[in-house]
C-alpha cells in the first residue's frame, strides 16, 4: 500500500517536473536560438517568405501560446511534422529507437556484465599486479579520445581486415548483427574504463565492512562471500548508476551512429541539429527528460527489491 | 591462497564465457559487405539525410538529385555539351517565343508514363499530359506547401501570384481556378505567359522545383506523398524509408524511348563518352544510395569498391590527389579516375554598401590589395582554386579567361598608398571593421587569414562568428559591415551572378552588400532581358569587368570540384548540375570483377 502511494505521489511530481522541463526547452527554442526560417528556406528566401514560413509555424504566436504547444505536445507525446523532413516525428522516433536500441542495449549489458566481474576480480586482488595492470588499462583506455577508437577499428576491423561492414544497418532480425558488432565492439571498450573503476570502487567498500570479517571467520569460501554477500551489498549503488544510464541508451551514442551510418535517435540529433529541426529537437528533450524520471523511479523501485531494509514512503 | 584462486577461476570463467559467446557471435555473423557483381548495380554516397521525394521541398542539392533520379521536367542539361546547354525533357522539342518575349508554348512529349502505383486506375502509371504541368507549378505556388523553392516562379507568371494570394485565405487551395499565364492548350500542348520578359526562364524549367507529379498521387498519399515517390524518370523507388541510411532505386520498365547524346564538346570522343551515342538509357539496372553523414567511412568504403564515385573529402585529399592534379599511384593501380570541374560559384568578401565608411572607393580597393590570393587558395583550397577577377566564374558565357582584375592582385605598397588616399595613413583614424562569418573551423580560420592581411596596412579587423541563420538574418537585415560568403550558380547564366549586385535587389534581396550603382543598375536591366547571343556576352564580359573594377566585393576564388570514380564506370562526365546524370552512366561488369580481385 506505502509503495502504491508513493508511486501515485512520484507520478504526480511529474506534472511540475515536465512543466519545468517544457519552460527550459521553450527558453532555449523559443528565446535564446535564432530565426529557423533562412536555413528553412535556402539562399533565395525573401523576407516576405520568412514571415510567412514563421506565421505558419506559430513563431509569430504569443510566447505564452508557444510554451502551451511544447506542454501540450510533452503531455500527449504528438510532436507532429519534422520542419527539416516534413516526416512524423513520432513515426521518426520509433524509427530510430530500433536501429539504436539494437547496438546500445546489448552493448551495455555485456559491458556492465564484464566489467562487474572484472571489478570484483580486480578488488580481490587489490594491491596487487593484477590490480594494477587492469587499473593501468582502465586510465590508459580512458585518455584516448574515443573517435580514435572508431577511426582505428573502422580502418583496422572494418576496412583492412573485412571482419564487419565498414558502415550501414539493415532492419530485421538477424540482419541487423553483422553492422551492430563493431560499434557495439567499440562501446563495451569505451565503457569499461569507467565501469570497472566504479564498480571496484563500491565493491572495496563493502570488502572493508564487519560483516565480511564476520563471514570469513565463520569460515565461509571466498566465492561465498563475494558473490553472495559483498556483491548483493554492492548493488544499490550498482542499480543507481546502470538504470540511471538506461534513458541515454535511446538517445543513442552520436558518434557510434554517425560513423556508422545507424540510422538511429543518436544520427537524428545531429541531422535535426544541422538543419535547426526545432520540433525534432523539442521532442527528443521531453522524452530523455520523461525517461529519466520514470528511470529514476525505477531505481527507488529496485533498492526495495535488493535491500529489505528500504521502504518507500 | 586456494580461495584467491578460486574467486579468479570463477570470476575469470564467467567473464570468458561472454566473450567467447560475444566473439561465436562476431565470426558468426561477420563479414564485409557483399558486392553484388551479377547485375550493373550502381553504389552512391550522399552525405546528407534527404529530405523526402516532393520535388517542390528538394531545395538541397543532395536532396534535388535523389529527387532528380524519379522526377522529371520539361528541361535538363545537356549531358556532354559545356557550356551548359539546356536539353528537351519532358519537352518534345525548343518552346515557341512570341516576339515579345513573354509567351512560351511547348509541345509536350507523348507516350511518356508515370511509374505504376496504385493510386492510378488498375496500378498502372497513365499517360503524361500538359495539365500535369499546370497542376504540378500550380502546387510549386500554393502557399499551403511552403516550399522554399517558390522563389523560382515569384513574380514571373501573369496570374499566378494572384493566384497564390487568393489561396493565402482560402480553407482549401483552388486548383480548378484558372491562371492566364499557365495552361494547357490541348492534351499535349503548354503554355506560359510571363508578366515580363525573363530570358532565364527556361532554366526554371530545368530545375528540382518544376517537375511534373501526378495528382493522383498527391490525393491519395496526402503528407505521406513525400514518401510515395509516382514520376515518369528513368529509376523508381524499389525501398525508401525517410529514416533509413539506404536507399534502392531500380530502373523504370516502362521508361520511354530515351537516347545518349550522340554530340558532345571537346575531347568527349577521345574521352569515348561518345561510344554509347545513340544507345537507349538507362544502362544500370539499379542504384543504391547511402547515407553516410561521415566522410571517413565514404571514404573506407570507396577504397573498398563498395562505393563507385565519391567527392573527395577534404581530409583525404592528400591521399587522393598528386600535384599535378592526377589521382595518386595508389590509386590508379587500382584504376580510380579523377574527374575535375570547375564549380560555377564564387567565393568573396562583401562589403555593405549602406554603410558609409564603406562607400570609400578608395578604401575598398586598398582592402582589396592587401589580400594574398596565391596564400587563400593555397591555404582553403589546396591550391587549385581559381582566382577570381570578376563575380562571373569559368564556364559561363561572361568569363573572360585573359581579363586580370588589377585590385585583386596582391600589391601591399599599392594598397597602403591608397589607404592613405582614402584618408586614412596607415590605418590612423579608420575606426575598427566588424568582419562576420560562420563559426564552422574553416571559416575561423578564414577570419584569422583575412585579420591578419588586413594588419599589414594597419586595418583593424573584428571577426564575429555566427550560426548560419544568425548571418543570414544580419545580411538580410543590413547589419554587417564585411561578411565572407560564396555564391553557387542556380543555373548557367552571367545573370544569375550580376543580379548579386544590381540595386533594387539589395538586401533583404540576393544583394546581400546593397551595391547600388546607378551605371550598373541600367546596363544590367538592359542586359538581363536579352536572349542569349555573341552580343549579350560581350556586354556580360564588359559589364563584370567594369563593376569588379569598383571593388564591391573583395574577390576570392573559383572553387574546383574533384570526384574520384572506379575504373568500371563508364560514360562519366562531371557537372555542375547532376540530376538525372546516373540515366547516362553505365558499369562494365567484367572490369569490376578484375579490379575488385586487386583490392
Amino acid at each position: 500500500m506505502n509503495n502504491l502511494i508513493y508511486f501515485i505521489r512520484r507520478f504526480l511530481y511529474l506534472i511540475p517536473v515536465l512543466l519545468g522541463v517544457c519552460l527550459i526547452i521553450f527558453f532555449l527554442f523559443n528565446i535564446v536560438v535564432g530565426d529557423p526560417t533562412p536555413l528553412l528556406l535556402g539562399k533565395n528566401a525573401t523576407i516576405e517568405q520568412m514571415e510567412t514560413l514563421r506565421e505558419e509555424l506559430g513563431l509569430n504566436r504569443a510566447l505564452y501560446l508557444q510554451y502551451f504547444d511544447i506542454v501540450k505536445s510533452a503531455f500527449t507525446l504528438d510532436f507532429g511534422r519534422s520542419w527539416a523532413t516534413k516526416q512524423q516525428i513520432s513515426q521518426m522516433i520509433i524509427n530510430g529507437v530500433v536501429p539504436t536500441l539494437s547496438m546500445t542495449l546489448p552493448a551495455f549489458f555485456l559491458s556492465t556484465f564484464i566489467s562487474l566481474i572484472v571489478a570484483i576480480v580486480v578488488a580481490f586482488y587489490r594491491g596487487g599486479k593484477v590490480d594494477f595492470v587492469v587499473r593501468a588499462a582502465c586510465i590508459a583506455g580512458m585518455s584516448i579520445p574515443s573517435l580514435s577508437y572508431i577511426l582505428f577499428f573502422q580502418y583496422y576491423l572494418a576496412y583492412q581486415e573485412g571482419l564487419f561492414p565498414i558502415q550501414g544497418y539493415d532492419y530485421g532480425f538477424p540482419h541487423f548483427i553483422p553492422f551492430i558488432i563493431l560499434p557495439a565492439l567499440i562501446w563495451i571498450i569505451l565503457s569499461i574504463g569507467p565501469d570497472v573503476r566504479f564498480f571496484r570502487t563500491v565493491i572495496l567498500d563493502e570488502l572493508y565492512q564487519d560483516y565480511v570479517r564476520t563471514a570469513k571467520a565463520k569460515g565461509l569460501s571466498q566465492v561465498n562471500i563475494l558473490f553472495k554477500h559483498v556483491l548483493r551489498n554492492s548493488l544499490i549503488p550498482v542499480i543507481t548508476y546502470v538504470v540511471i544510464q538506461l534513458p541515454y541508451l535511446i538517445l543513442g551514442a552520436i558518434l557510434l551512429e554517425n560513423f556508422f551510418s545507424i540510422p538511429g535517435i543518436g544520427s537524428m540529433i545531429l541531422s535535426a541539429l544541422n538543419s535547426n529541426d526545432f520540433p525534432v529537437l523539442k521532442s527528443l528533450a521531453v522524452i530523455t527528460s520523461l525517461a529519466l524520471i520514470i528511470f529514476s523511479l525505477l531505481t527507488d523501485f529496485l533498492y526495495t527489491l535488493v535491500d529489505p531494509r528500504v521502504k518507500l514512503s | 591462497m586456494l580461495a584467491n584462486g578460486e574467486i579468479g577461476r570463477v570470476s575469470m570463467k564467467a567473464s570468458f564465457l561472454f566473450v567467447q559467446v560475444f566473439f561465436c557471435l562476431c565470426v558468426l555473423f561477420s563479414c564485409s559487405k557483399k558486392l553484388d557483381l551479377s547485375q550493373k548495380v550502381l553504389y552512391q554516397r550522399v552525405k546528407a539525410e534527404i529530405k523526402g521525394f516532393d520535388p517542390i521541398h528538394a531545395s538541397d542539392s543532395y536532396s534535388a538529385r535523389e529527387v532528380s533520379k524519379v522526377y522529371e521536367g520539361l528541361f535538363e542539361y545537356h549531358y556532354l555539351k559545356r557550356p551548359y546547354t539546356l536539353a528537351p525533357n519532358l519537352a518534345d522539342g525548343m518552346p515557341h517565343i512570341a516576339d515579345d518575349g513573354l509567351t512560351y508554348t511547348f509541345k509536350i512529349r507523348r507516350g511518356v508514363y508515370f511509374h505504376d502505383n496504385p493510386c492510378f486506375e488498375n496500378g498502372q502509371g497513365r499517360e503524361l499530359t500538359a495539365e500535369d504541368f499546370v497542376y504540378s507549378i500550380m502546387r510549386l505556388a500554393d502557399p499551403k506547401n511552403s516550399s522554399p523553392g517558390w522563389w523560382v516562379l515569384d513574380e514571373k507568371i501573369k496570374g499566378l501570384n494572384e493566384w497564390r494570394d487568393l489561396q493565402k485565405t482560402a480553407e482549401m487551395s483552388d486548383y480548378n481556378l484558372s491562371i492566364e499565364g499557365l495552361k494547357a492548350l490541348d492534351k499535349y500542348t503548354l503554355q506560359f505567359i510571363l508578366k515580363r520578359p525573363f530570358p532565364q526562364f527556361l532554366y526554371s524549367l530545368a530545375m528540382q522545383f518544376t517537375s511534373v507529379v501526378p495528382k493522383e498521387a498527391v490525393k491519395k498519399y496526402k503528407s505521406e506523398f513525400i514518401n510515395n515517390p509516382v514520376g515518369t524518370g528513368a529509376y523508381m523507388t524499389e525501398t525508401f524509408n525517410a529514416l533509413s541510411n539506404k536507399i534502392v532505386y531500380v530502373a523504370n520498365p516502362k521508361f520511354r524511348e530515351k537516347f545518349y547524346p550522340t554530340e558532345g564538346s571537346e575531347g568527349d570522343e577521345e574521352r569515348g563518352l561518345l561510344k554509347a551515342a545513340g544507345k537507349r538509357v538507362p544502362f544500370i539496372k539499379k542504384i543504391v544510395t547511402y547515407i553516410m553523414p561521415e566522410h571517413s567511412p565514404a571514404w573506407l568504403s570507396f577504397l573498398k569498391g563498395e562505393v563507385d564515385e565519391l567527392e573527395i573529402p577534404k581530409d583525404n585529399f592528400d591521399q587522393a590527389i598528386a600535384p599535378d592534379k592526377s589521382v595518386t599511384n595508389n590509386l590508379s593501380q587500382k584504376g580510380v579516375e579523377v574527374e575535375v570541374e570547375n564549380a560555377l560559384d564564387v567565393t568573396y568578401f562583401a562589403f555593405n554598401h549602406t554603410n558609409p565608411l564603406l562607400q570609400n572607393l578608395n578604401l575598398r580597393r586598398a582592402m582589396s590589395l592587401a589580400i594574398n590570393r596565391d596564400k587563400l587558395n593555397e591555404l582553403f583550397y589546396h591550391g587549385l582554386g581559381i582566382k577570381a577577377q570578376t563575380p562571373i566564374p569559368p564556364g559561363i558565357k561572361g568569363y573572360d579567361e585573359s581579363y586580370k582584375n588589377k585590385y585583386t592582385a596582391y600589391n601591399i605598397q599599392e594598397a597602403k598608398s591608397l589607404l592613405e588616399q582614402a584618408g586614412y595613413k596607415d590605418g590612423k583614424g579608420l575606426p575598427e571593421i566588424a568582419y562576420d562569418t560562420i563559426s564552422t573551423t574553416v571559416y575561423r580560420q578564414i577570419a584569422e587569414f583575412f585579420v591578419k592581411e588586413m594588419a599589414q596596412i594597419g586595418v583593424k579587423v573584428k571577426p564575429n562568428f555566427n550560426t548560419w541563420p544568425q548571418l543570414l538574418k544580419k545580411i538580410k537585415t543590413r547589419q554587417t559591415q564585411i561578411h565572407a560568403i560564396s555564391w553557387v550558380a542556380d543555373y548557367p547564366d552571367a545573370e544569375n551572378f550580376l543580379q548579386l549586385l544590381y540595386g533594387p535587389n539589395s538586401a533583404p534581396g540576393a544583394n546581400g552588400s546593397n551595391f547600388n550603382d546607378s551605371i550598373f543598375n541600367q546596363k544590367f536591366s538592359h542586359v538581363s532581358l536579352m536572349q542569349d547571343s555573341s552580343e549579350r556576352t560581350k556586354l556580360y564580359v564588359q559589364l563584370a569587368q567594369e563593376v569588379a573594377e569598383k571593388v564591391p566585393w573583395i574577390l576570392g576564388v573559383h572553387r574546383t570540384n574533384f570526384r574520384l570514380k572506379h575504373g568500371w564506370i563508364k560514360n562519366y562526365k562531371g557537372t555542375e548540375f547532376k540530376h538525372g546524370i546516373e540515366q547516362y552512366w553505365d558499369i562494365d561488369l567484367d572490369k569490376k570483377k578484375e579490379l575488385i580481385a586487386k583490392f
